[in-house]
């Protein structure tokens, strides 16, 4: 009799679902842990406010499921020479206002971001760029200041904005009452609350998914999951890895898993303190269990990596050998090294995870140093960490993208000698980075960073730990695949019932 | 009177340029913002080419001048963050805290003296007990605790109250209870002891000599006599409502000034921290100020005392 009633009850809840699910779907509500910053996407660049205003702009190009770099508003594009790139436009796409875009609007939006009157912090992800130029409505030319390959990597993350309408209401109301050619058009900015976007019908890529979209601002991750359980969300950002199995094991929602680009590192300092030994840096290499961080602190969401980059990235290899787990190995060198007991000093802010940090300082501690963690807030890290070696602790974690995919965006700055993170100087392996971003030659910029990378293993100023996989928890109804470079365009979701 | 109420203005106005002054100067010498802003592979250039542009190259002293003549024209300054004046951003949030203070409020007041009153007139009852427990767990749970076991309990378990949000007054609820808590047992604490205070003085036994009961005392006479240090407290309470919030407006995504404070102290938006500040401070000062003066209008006899 309890199994009859049972099998009723399941039957009538079924029932109840599926007319449920027959409706479409009219809202996606999205909660970011933060509100956007900016709405004019070429002022701040930040995850909570770009999930945003890329949904409302188009960019230059994109990149398909795969990683590749493919047409978005650009539909072809020659080199003329190693400076020189001419672009195809699109000449079927419309603002939401229902004006057409061109190259005179392509051309602009590369200008002005590239001005330094409009103060964008974004300037230096473009600042190889000398100009943009109109040749006629769908061709424009952009020259850089000298040969730069990671120039179309960059340029995915440009949106391009109506030229007319920025300039007749002006930079403010601009980034207050946004226009693009994407698929969502600005109903209202709730400023500290939610931005609501809206379809915009006439999308040259067809009709958009959902008819609105909320995306929220939660910053506190439990609330974020208790919407999510409760249906006040359907997708949320930001899980950490030991909520997922709240997520998995409730029968309304999914957890979502995105391999990325990111890739977890320890920096190590080789200009100052004991780590300026390189002894004492492999030492540290060796003591670190990689696949017991990832299993026991990020619960298998990671995957260990050798390098200082994710298998996503151009210039990826795994022909170079990592570290192994050897801690004996580790304490002979420190032995070695004269650096028994010596004091490093561990860098870190609330923007890390803590258990990690302390983890790696055990390790570390086990083989002989003595670690120390100083934790500041993050203005004050970075004053550290990116100023001069003395002052800049010993070692520290980090979690590095430059959304590009590119190995260029990621050692480049970390390791060339003179940039503001780099605490590490080898003429020969920046010969190599500064060639590998000077020329177009694909197979060549790939063998020169794989010398890189040999170097860097052989000299340690820095550690790959792990691969970052991104989590999301998403309602069950939603399909959705996270891309490597941690977008989220709406456009790539649907409901499925 | 007039003269008693000019020179607690001049002391507020004073206390409220301490404050401005010290806050500026801790958070400039804590660094500025633009190593925040910019994109993690600028160069040292790229970074002293935005501060220069920010104006957070000059050295302090001008950039405190440049801000006192700001605010002689009424001129609060522009969010480096948000590109947009930061009057306008903390003028945009002040509404919902002044929701959820007054939500709070309410529970506070509307729970806490009833509460009070009970516990001082039925002293050793149950009920009496009850409340106790009550008040002490009011005092005692975080509420970071309280306000994660109510979304828990009335938002995912039993599906009640909305998890989240600001907009309908059922969201209201939840972080109203949470943030009251602790100033409904302040409340009922205080109203409890003035009480007890009050009961053990001559004309309450002249009052129920003269046949009145315990009730009719205790609402026409000692209440009022009561009301003195109550009032103190919700003067407090008032200041520490609109900005101890920071918490509860986290974990409820409820968009106040206390998440836009923390918000800005993490990215370093000065001027956004500094007009919250100024108006916290004034919010505190002022309500202590508005106290003192209730007092004399309650109590005739600190009328006579000055």
């Amino acid at each position: 009799m309890k199994l009859g009633l049972a099998s009723i009850a399941a039957v009538a809840l079924a029932l109840m679902t599926s007319t449920a699910m027959a409706q479409t779907k009219e809202v996606l509500t999205i909660d970011l842990p933060n509100d956007v910053a900016t709405l004019d996407p070429h002022l701040q660049w930040n995850t909570d406010s770009y999930t945003v205003y890329r949904n409302i702009f188009d960019n230059l190009l994109t990149r398909d499921a795969s990683g590749k770099i493919v047409p978005q508003i650009a539909t072809e594009w020659t080199y003329d020479n190693d400076t020189t790139i001419t672009f195809k436009i699109r000449d079927d796409v419309t603002f939401q206002d229902g004006s057409k875009l061109t190259a005179e609007d392509v051309a602009f939006s590369i200008n002005r971001i590239i001005d330094p009157a409009l103060k964008s912090p974004q300037l230096s992800q473009f600042d190889q760029i000398q100009a943009a130029e109109v040749v006629d409505p769908t061709t424009v030319k952009v020259t850089t200041k000298s040969p730069y390959p990671a120039l179309l990597a960059q340029l995915v993350k440009l949106s391009i904005v109506p030229k007319a309408y920025v300039e007749k209401v002006g930079d403010q109301e601009f980034n207050l009452n946004p226009l693009g050619s994407g698929p969502y058009k600005m109903v209202e900015w709730k400023k500290g609350i939610q931005t609501e976007l809206e379809a915009y019908d006439s999308y040259w890529r067809g009709q958009p998914p959902f008819e609105k979209v909320v995306f929220r601002a939660v910053p506190d991750v439990s609330t974020r999951i208790a919407d999510l359980k409760t249906g006040k969300a359907d997708l949320i950002r930001d899980v950490p890895p030991d909520q997922a199995s709240t997520i998995e094991s409730d029968s309304n929602t999914k957890l979502l898993t995105g391999e990325t680009e990111r890739v977890g590192y320890l920096y190590l300092n080789a200009e100052a303190g004991p780590t300026k030994d390189v002894r004492v840096r492999q030492a540290i290499a060796y003591a670190i269990d990689k696949q017991g961080l990832v299993d026991a602190l990020l619960e298998g969401y990671g995957k260990p990596v050798n390098i200082v980059g994710a298998e996503p990235i151009f210039g990826y290899t795994d022909a170079v050998e990592g570290y192994p787990y050897d801690p004996e190995k580790a304490a002979d060198l420190i032995k070695e090294a004269g650096a028994e007991g010596a004091t490093v000093e561990f860098l870190t802010s609330p923007s890390y995870p803590r258990a990690l940090v302390e983890a790696i300082q055990q390790m570390v501690n086990e083989v002989g140093l003595n670690v120390t963690i100083s934790s500041s807030d993050q203005a004050t890290f970075l004053k550290r960490r990116q100023g001069g070696a003395e002052n800049a602790g010993g070692m520290a974690f980090g979690a590095w993208s430059c959304a590009c995919q590119d190995a260029d965006g990621i050692i480049f700055p970390l390791f060339r000698s003179g940039s503001i993170w780099a605490k590490y100087k080898n003429e020969k392996y920046d010969a190599l980075v500064d060639e590998a971003r000077t020329i177009l030659d694909e197979e060549k910029r790939k063998s020169l960073y794989a010398q890189a990378y040999e170097i860097l293993r052989e000299d340690v100023p820095g550690l790959g730990l792990y691969q970052v996989f991104a989590l999301y928890g998403a309602a069950k109804n939603l399909q959705w695949e996270p891309s490597a470079n941690e977008a989220m365009f709406v456009m790539d979701m649907s409901w499925q019932q | 009177m007039l003269n008693y109420t000019v020179q607690r203005l001049v002391q507020a106005i004073v206390a409220i340029f301490g404050v401005l002054t010290i806050v500026f100067v801790v958070m400039h010498l804590s660094g500025d913002p633009t190593l925040l802003l910019v994109p993690q592979d600028a160069s040292a250039e790229m970074i002293a080419e935005l501060r220069h542009q920010l104006g957070f190259d000059r050295p302090i002293w001008v950039q405190y001048l440049d801000y006192l003549y700001g605010l002689t024209q009424l001129d609060f300054g522009d969010s480096v963050v948000q590109r947009v004046p930061a009057l306008d951003i903390v003028a945009s949030r002040l509404p919902y805290t002044i929701q959820l203070a007054a939500g709070a409020l309410v529970v506070a007041i509307g729970v806490g003296i009833p509460a009070g009153i009970i516990m001082a007139t039925m002293r050793g009852s149950a009920i009496e007990r009850i409340l106790a427990a009550v008040v002490v767990t009011g005092q005692s749970v975080p509420t970071f605790l309280s306000a994660i076991l109510l979304i828990f309990i009335f938002g995912v378990t039993l599906r009640w109250l909305p998890t989240s949000g600001a907009g309908e007054l059922r969201a209201m609820i939840m972080p109203s209870i949470a943030l009251g808590a602790l100033s409904m047992s302040t409340f009922a604490r205080m109203t409890r002891i003035a009480i007890i205070d009050e009961l053990g003085k001559d004309y309450v036994r002249a009052g129920i000599a003269r046949g009145l009961s315990l009730r009719q005392t205790v609402f026409r006479h000692v209440l009022r006599n009561a009301s003195i240090p109550v009032i103190t407290i919700a003067a407090l309470e008032i200041g520490n409502l609109l900005a101890g919030a920071v918490i509860i407006e986290t974990v409820f995504a409820w968009p106040g000034i206390g998440q836009l404070a923390i918000q800005s102290i993490q990215s370093r938006d000065f001027l956004v921290v500094q007009v919250i500040v100024l108006l916290i401070s004034f919010v505190y000062v002022m309500t202590s100020v508005l106290a003192d003066l209730v007092y004399v209008a309650v109590d005739p006899r600190i009328r006579l005392v000055r």
